[in-house]
């Protein structure tokens, strides 16, 4: 009996002993601290005196003393405090949307000098009227159908602290499941969408649209009539863009493939690789098909003729103001950069510029081996393939992922275009069915195949908890929700277009007459030639 | 030849979206959806752009 309590007196000491022990290696837990109204009162001030002096240091501007008060009388209380926190959070959500939505904006003026330089001086006016009014085109369409159809009914989106009011989507019930198919709120943003957050939406989405429909414009360039254009780019930014960008972005049924049928976190495109550049890119090729190769571009024998551009300066001019533009394109589509796993900005953009970098090194160097120079129109095209192909995994991935997805694009979109041209005998002025549409594509695959699972966006993407994930990383499933995306882009939105173009084509036409296109569209179509003082070209040698 | 294309191309979405619904083995829809996309290139390369090719302007 003895021995017994022996033993449990030193089983006990013992316990007692590593019990202290672990309270000891533990931080001593602290008692939370209440912060009173009297604490604030407390916070120091610069006195009127010292401000008069100036601040050349900046250590007195931006004070306690800035914080607006509710009620004068009680002067600054917590409840204020907490207000200017909320308030400042949207507030560095809005300023860092709409700016970086300003760089999107500018992109109409890259894609507008690329396109012009890469098209001949006889239809300098032409090209750059098209790429000009596209802008004003696209944004009509989208204020008036376009954006509610996109973005009817996204909900709320947390960053932007205030579009509740775009809270109606229409669903059809497809396998047990909801599809949403278009939203039903926001058109000539009136009513409820007269709201602070949807206006910093709105402006967001509209650059994105009509990034997507300036693509077109250089595909279908020096034969194509004004008026079918200004009809076929209004038809693509009221509908067709709007119906895919909400599959994708508005809460559709791509978008919720993940919480409806365990595909990954469903179809996930950071910045519009899929949403922005295929729909541009399939779109193209479905006016190429439509419209018919320039005439001079092909021989009897189907050989093809390089029909070189006016003004490489201008293409690559471009080219570096596309890539400016696109540091508003991917680090803007985070919608903040104040919490919520926002800072991850930094990574975007660092991304994106490793992305730009690594397509043109490799598009120059396949060309410069294949034909012994390095051609510069083909690397300005490569720089934008790796920038295409970033897009949509820009926010999941690594810079070494980033790298090697640039690599592999600014090889693809030279191989793309030599498919394209000698292949499928199309004509492509500006390269952009396998700049945009193929690396649109790649980038696409590329999230279901490189996302690392360290992105975590306020902890869940498309309703599903945790970070989208690839199948080199373990979630064959994204996979296959971004293959569901591509499907969804060659099958149903190159259809769309397709039958939207042929209909414009039988009753409208697209396509100018041979005199005209042999003489340059400038003073056919716009009534006066982009480049007056010069001397062109015998229209015989134009071709 | 080009009507046919068009059908056979959105055919090819059709069966890939349906993947989702027909099976909830993630190795069985990536096959129906990989199906669906080749449907789709083949709609496009095989039948409606040779059916515009047949009139191109440089075989005239």
């Amino acid at each position: 009996m003895k021995e017994v309590l022996l033993a449990l007196a030193v089983a006990w000491s013992l316990g007692t002993g590593l019990a202290h022990a672990q309270a000891t290696d533990a931080p001593a837990a602290a008692a939370p601290t209440s912060i009173t109204d009297a604490d604030i009162k407390g916070a120091p001030t610069p006195t009127p005196e010292q401000k008069a002096a100036g601040d050349a240091a900046g250590t007195l501007t931006g004070n306690p003393a800035d914080i607006p008060v509710s009620d004068p009388k009680k002067g600054l209380t917590i409840q204020d405090v907490v207000t200017a926190v909320g308030g400042n959070l949207i507030a560095t959500n809005f300023v860092w949307t709409l700016i970086t939505g300003f760089l999107v904006m500018f992109m109409q003026a890259g894609f507008a000098i690329v396109e012009t330089g890469l098209g001949r001086a006889k239809n300098a006016n032409h090209t750059m009227m098209m790429n000009f009014m596209v802008y004003g085109v696209g944004m009509a369409a989208y204020w008036l159908i376009g954006f509610g159809i996109q973005e009817g009914g996204v909900g709320a989106v947390a960053n932007l602290g205030g579009t509740a009011p775009l809270n109606s989507e229409f669903a059809i019930t497809l396998f047990g499941k909801s599809w949403g198919l278009f939203g039903q709120k926001g058109a000539m943003l009136g009513g409820s969408t007269y709201d602070v957050g949807v206006m910093v939406m709105f402006l967001f989405q509209m650059v994105f649209m009509d990034t997507a429909l300036t693509i077109v414009t250089g595909t279908a360039a020096e034969r194509w009539r004004y008026s079918a254009f200004i009809i076929s780019s209004f038809v693509m930014g009221a509908l067709t863009y709007p119906l895919f960008a909400n599959w994708a972005w508005g809460g559709g049924w791509l978008a919720t493939l993940g919480s409806s049928y365990g595909l990954g976190h469903g179809y996930a495109d950071f910045a519009g690789s899929g949403v922005v550049h295929s729909v541009g890119g399939v779109t193209a090729l479905a006016m190429a098909i439509i419209i018919g190769p320039r005439i001079g571009k092909f021989n009897r024998d189907g050989s093809p003729n390089a029909i070189p551009g006016h003004d490489i300066t201008l293409v690559l001019l471009g080219c570096f103001i596309l890539a400016f533009g696109w540091f508003g394109f991917n680090p803007g589509s985070t919608l903040g950069a104040a919490l919520n796993g926002n800072l991850r900005i930094s990574s975007v953009a660092v991304n994106t510029m490793l992305a730009g970098m690594a397509g043109s090194f490799s598009g120059m160097y396949y060309m410069w081996i294949r034909y012994g120079k390095p051609d510069a129109s083909m690397t300005g095209n490569a720089f934008l393939a790796g920038l295409v192909a970033i897009t949509a995994p820009s926010g999941f991935v690594t810079p070494m992922s980033s790298v090697i997805i640039g690599l592999i694009a600014g090889m693809l979109v030279c191989l793309s275009c030599e498919f394209v041209e000698r292949k499928l005998k199309l004509d492509d002025v500006v390269g952009a069915i396998s700049v945009h549409g193929t690396n649109g594509i790649w980038g696409v695959i590329s999230v279901g195949l490189f996302a690392d699972g360290k992105s975590n966006y306020a902890g869940a993407w498309n309703g599903v908890p945790g970070s989208v994930t690839g199948l080199f990383y373990g979630d064959a499933g994204q996979l296959v929700a971004q293959l569901v995306g591509v499907a969804t882009l060659i099958g149903f939105v190159f259809t769309f277009s397709f039958v939207v173009n042929w209909i414009i084509e039988i009753a409208w036409g697209h396509r100018v007459q041979p005199k005209v296109e042999l003489g340059g569209l400038d003073i056919p179509e716009m009534g006066a030639l982009g480049y007056p003082e010069f001397v062109l070209k015998d229209e015989a040698l134009t071709v | 030849m080009a009507i046919v294309g068009l059908a056979v191309t959105l055919l090819g979405f059709v069966v890939a979206a349906s993947s989702v619904g027909l099976t909830a083995a993630n190795g069985m829809r990536l096959v129906i959806v990989l199906v669906g996309i080749a449907m789709s290139l083949g709609g496009i390369m095989g039948l409606i752009n040779p059916a515009y090719q047949k009139n191109a302007v440089w075989k005239r």
